[in-house]
């Protein structure tokens, strides 16, 4: 086992210290960060600038609605219209005491304009958010004038159409969708995991075979247990950066969008997002679909490797294993329509399939029991996968020159 | 290292024991019955022409294959056992961790043979300092130069402090230097206990390295055994003749090869034909014979009187020495 965990502790720090490792794991949440974080801090560093606003209400009527809106993220003052109260509010922006004045009058009332002065333009963003506060304002006083105030108010607020079915649970549209995409995103992210972590197994295994090192090693390690320790090493730094993402991901949406809401509240939308990301349970089934996925695939991948001489043999070598992962890709979308129908429910069953198609169907509401098959078949499989591709290894490491026929490799097997 | 696994075991005094191994990889029979003994503390040569089954020989002996049939026995333990962490193998096809840095790739090495990082590391370091490579240490091993990454894998051999060196062809591939270097640190190792077996298709270097060989062809065992007893017991064999004249008279005698020298030829006979039947020869076809000289066979002839000379001349023919022709 030390020899197991040499070889994976090797394995692991050669990519793990690779520079492309850490610009990919550390740069690609960074820049996503970034992209968030930048608005954000020009934001904070106008926020110390802007400083109150005044509001002049000759309306009379719009001051708390404008002020209501506006409170969250910028404060207030107000000032009655006085002669001569512009010259002075001239002057205290000159002071920078104030940012500026917003003049509400009848044409506000009538047809939601207003006039801002101040030092400088203010930002694209608080543009926005003193037009929509204003026309909001006046919205609702032209339409109180109608009906009641509060009837106005939660038409401004959007409205809700409750979508109810015929069998009566009321589901809720809203929550299968998000289930659906997280579906969606999660057999995409297995595919995409799969088959980078197997490609990196195989090119781990030529390697090792190409440049003669192998032999050194297997006269000290049973090539079983080097080739247990490459995948497991793989495996680890495949974890280490899918972990890396999540916490990240999970760390701005915990901390990093609320901030943000607060301060762009137009951006309510994103809030919405939340719901969108996966509960505890589906992540841990992704990480099990994930690990079984990857042990079965990568065996096969190391197999391929352990038969070639050369990258060009290798890359002819792998495409049997590579169509197991692109076949459940084709029909992902059906699937995802249908999620359980005859088609789905059959290829999902299939072991080399599971991981892609299975984790969908989970989340769109497949059977418990369905899942926990697969499961077990996997299990299964990758035990029967893991014998063969070793004995394959064993004896293919070994071997250089021309790649073997199906017949050799057959004989490989049954002698190894 | 040494508390875990006692140096000599009582079991055995021989550092390898095959007895009657076999290995065919489908039609191919690689190694053919091969009995071989290989005591303590020798210096081991495993003589052959390329393709005749060294490197499965070695690789059984490792326990990287399994033989059909017989048994490897690997100081007193079985092959593939913890024994063969106690050795040091250098194959005919080494390799290195080319992206990884020189010590690293060491304490690798040493890792995977159950030392701990900090021995291994302190091992390589001196190793690096005693082949002058210490300040290669931090760099890539894809950085050094071929000669210098042989000298890494050397060390990659020896790092364990090995009580048996298994080398696979050691020279061949090797610049003059380094063919040097190895040269000495084998000898280093034999004179401190080491039993050493090395592989060779060379003659000349098993006749200058080797207490004992073992001659193997197509499969097969030829002849093993201490190298001075072997040549003693083909004495019979060769003659030095220095003479002037028609070189007709060399048609038609029993012999298995006859090679021009400076003054002459140096013929070897074939078993059982008389040295003297060679002189009387000379003599009656009236060549002017200046020297007559029954010589120890080199290896070389040993090689064509058991294997063939086709095979042997695979082998290489020892420099000095120009074929005229098989046996008549």
């Amino acid at each position: 086992m030390k020899v197991v965990m040499a070889v994976i502790r090797r394995e692991y720090l050669q990519r793990v210290r690779n520079k492309w490792f850490v610009f990919g794991t550390v740069a690609g949440p960074l820049f996503m960060i970034a992209i968030f974080a930048i608005p954000i801090a020009l934001e904070l560093r106008d926020e110390a600038r802007d400083r109150v606003i005044v509001i002049m209400d000759r309306t009379d009527a719009l001051y708390e609605g404008v002020a209501s809106r506006l409170g969250e993220t910028i404060d207030v003052e107000r000032v009655e219209f006085t002669e001569g109260a512009e010259a002075l509010l001239d002057s205290r922006i000159e002071s920078g005491e104030i940012s500026g004045f917003l003049v509400l009058d009848e044409n506000t009332l009538s047809e939601g304009r207003a006039v801002f002065r101040g030092r400088e333009t203010p930002s694209t963003l608080r543009r926005v958010w003193v037009r929509r506060a204003v026309v909001e304002s006046a919205l609702e006083v032209r339409l109180g004038e109608a009906s009641g105030a509060a009837g106005a108010r939660l038409l401004l607020e959007g409205g809700e159409v409750d979508f109810q079915t015929l069998d009566g649970e009321g589901a809720d549209e809203a929550d299968r969708d998000a289930a659906l995409i997280i579906g969606f995103a999660g057999a995409f992210m297995l595919y995409m995991t799969l088959l980078i972590y197997g490609i990196q197994v195989m090119r781990a295994v030529l390697e090792e075979k190409t440049t003669r090192i192998v032999e050194i090693i297997i006269s000290v390690v049973r090539p079983g247990q080097l080739m247990l320790g490459k995948i497991l090493g793989v495996g680890a730094v495949g974890l280490t950066q899918l972990g890396i993402w999540v916490l990240s991901g999970a760390l701005l949406s915990t901390f990093g969008l609320p901030y943000l809401l607060a301060l762009r509240p137009e951006l309510l939308e994103l809030g919405n997002a939340l719901e969108f990301l996966p509960q505890a349970g589906a992540l841990g089934l992704f990480l099990v679909f994930f690990v079984l996925g990857y042990f079965l695939f990568s065996s096969l991948y190391a197999a391929a490797a352990a038969m070639c001489s050369s990258d060009e043999e290798a890359q002819q070598t792998q495409v049997p294993v590579t169509i197991l992962l692109i076949v459940p890709m084709m029909v992902l979308a059906p699937i995802i329509e249908n999620p359980h129908g005859p088609l789905g429910t059959w290829l999902s069953m299939v072991p080399f399939f599971s991981p892609i198609l299975m984790f969908p169907r989970y989340m769109a509401g497949a059977p418990l029991w369905q899942v926990a098959t697969s499961l077990f078949l996997m299990v299964i499989t990758i035990a029967g996968v893991a014998w063969v591709a070793g004995r394959i290894y064993r004896v293919g490491i070994l071997m250089q020159g021309k790649r073997p026929t199906l017949p050799e490799i057959v004989r490989w097997v049954r002698e190894a | 290292m040494s508390d875990l696994f006692p140096s000599h075991s009582p079991a055995s005094d021989s550092a390898v024991l095959l007895e009657g191994v076999t290995k065919q990889f489908g039609s191919h029979l690689a190694v053919s019955n091969l009995d071989l003994e290989i005591p303590r503390g020798s210096i081991y040569g495993l003589l052959g022409p390329n393709g005749s089954g060294k490197t499965t020989t070695l690789r059984m002996i490792m326990g990287i294959l399994r033989p059909d049939r017989g048994r490897v026995t690997l100081l007193g333990g079985d092959s593939g056992g913890p024994a063969r962490l106690r050795v040091g193998y250098l194959p005919e096809e080494r390799g290195v961790y080319k992206k990884m840095k020189v010590i690293g790739h060491l304490e690798f090495l040493g890792e995977i043979r159950g030392m701990t990082r900090a021995i291994a590391r302190q091992r390589a370091m001196t190793w690096l300092e005693r082949l002058g490579l210490a300040e290669w240490a931090a760099k890539k091993v894809e950085d050094l130069s071929k000669g210098m990454q042989q000298k890494v894998q050397f060390i990659g051999t020896v790092l364990h402090d090995p009580e048996f060196l298994i080398l696979d062809e050691p020279f061949s591939g090797l610049d003059p230097i380094n063919q040097d270097v190895l040269e000495e640190i084998v000898r280093d190792f034999h004179a401190r206990g080491t039993t050493i077996l090395f592989s060779t298709h060379l003659m000349e270097q098993a006749e200058r390295l080797c207490g004992s060989v073992c001659l193997i062809s197509k499969a097969e065992k030829v002849l093993d055994g201490n190298l001075r007893e072997i040549k003693r017991r083909e004495r019979s064999g060769a003659v030095a003749v220095d003479y002037e004249g028609d070189d007709a008279w060399l048609d038609g005698l029993g012999a298995d090869t006859i090679e021009r020298t400076q003054h002459g030829v140096r013929v070897l006979l074939r078993d059982g034909e008389d040295p003297q039947a060679l002189l009387q020869a000379a003599v009656s076809a009236g060549v002017k014979s200046r020297g007559f000289e029954i010589v120890e066979p080199t290896h070389h002839e040993v090689d064509v009187r058991h294997v063939g000379e086709e095979a042997a001349a695979e082998a290489g023919v020892p420099s000095g020495y120009k074929s005229m022709g098989g046996a008549a």
